[in-house]
């Protein structure tokens, strides 16, 4: 296959796979602040996410795909609120291991790196556009 | 000189990496040899390009129902285009050699 047409096919699978990401950072901040169901349960766990290359046949071309969303094992936050519905019976609440600052760097990260396969794909296109633009106007 | 429109198809096509374009250019290159008639060789460039369109309209409908992401729908539609912008521009150079033929003074 074309080597353009293969980048198009490569940075394509590169927004998608930003976007997972992105989306994976959404729900860890959306859940922040979700305690378990009943009292002393365990609260929401932070998701984290990892990318794997894969060969695509068709095209002979190495792109990246979501591996697998994992979960972040370290302990949980526990603040002291006997007023919560989940807190148990010192009165203690298991809070998400989610910290806001590190999702947000995740996200400024996952937003980067989608700017920059959004940009080889506009250079890309711009190559082939102007290639083909080489048969116009000789007439 | 009726040899180096189906010369042009077939390096354009080449070049360009156009899938759709890739049998007729095939076709084309072999058309000095078989005979494929220049309105075959345009038939089959334009089939190309209505198959990829069509592939595109699909995607776009399977976006706005939810099933595709805006990344698939975009990449769809853009190689459809490339496509699309590839015919007409060998269609332009081919038809421009046509009538350049036929209006060599005999």
């Amino acid at each position: 296959m074309d080597a353009l047409e293969a980048s198009m096919k490569i940075s394509g699978a590169g927004l998608e796979a930003q976007s997972s990401r992105l989306r994976v950072v959404a729900e860890n901040m959306a859940n922040a602040r979700s305690t378990g169901p009943v009292a002393g349960a365990n609260p929401y766990v932070r998701k984290t996410v990892t990318f794997a290359n894969e060969l695509d046949r068709a095209t002979g071309a190495e792109l990246v795909h979501v591996g697998a969303v994992g979960v972040d094992r370290s302990p949980f936050r526990v603040e002291h609120d006997p007023g919560n519905p989940a807190a148990d019976k010192n009165g203690n609440v298991k809070f998400p291991n989610v910290n806001i600052l590190t999702e947000v760097a995740d996200m400024r990260e996952a937003n980067r790196a989608y700017e920059a396969n959004l940009q080889v794909m506009k250079q890309t296109r711009d190559l082939l556009t102007m290639t083909i633009d080489l048969l116009k106007g000789s007439q | 000189m009726i040899g180096l429109v189906p010369g042009i198809v077939a390096s354009v096509a080449s070049s360009s990496g156009v899938s759709a374009l890739g049998g007729a250019a095939k076709s084309a290159a072999a058309s000095s040899v078989d005979g494929t008639s220049f309105s075959q060789v345009l038939d089959q460039l334009t089939t190309g390009v209505i198959d990829k369109v069509k592939s595109s309209e699909a995607a776009s409908i399977a976006g706005v129902q939810g099933k595709a992401s805006a990344q698939q729908v975009v990449d769809e539609i853009m190689s459809a285009e490339r496509a699309l912008q590839t015919a007409i521009a060998v269609r332009d150079k081919a038809v421009g050699a046509y009538q350049e033929i036929s209006r060599m003074t005999i």
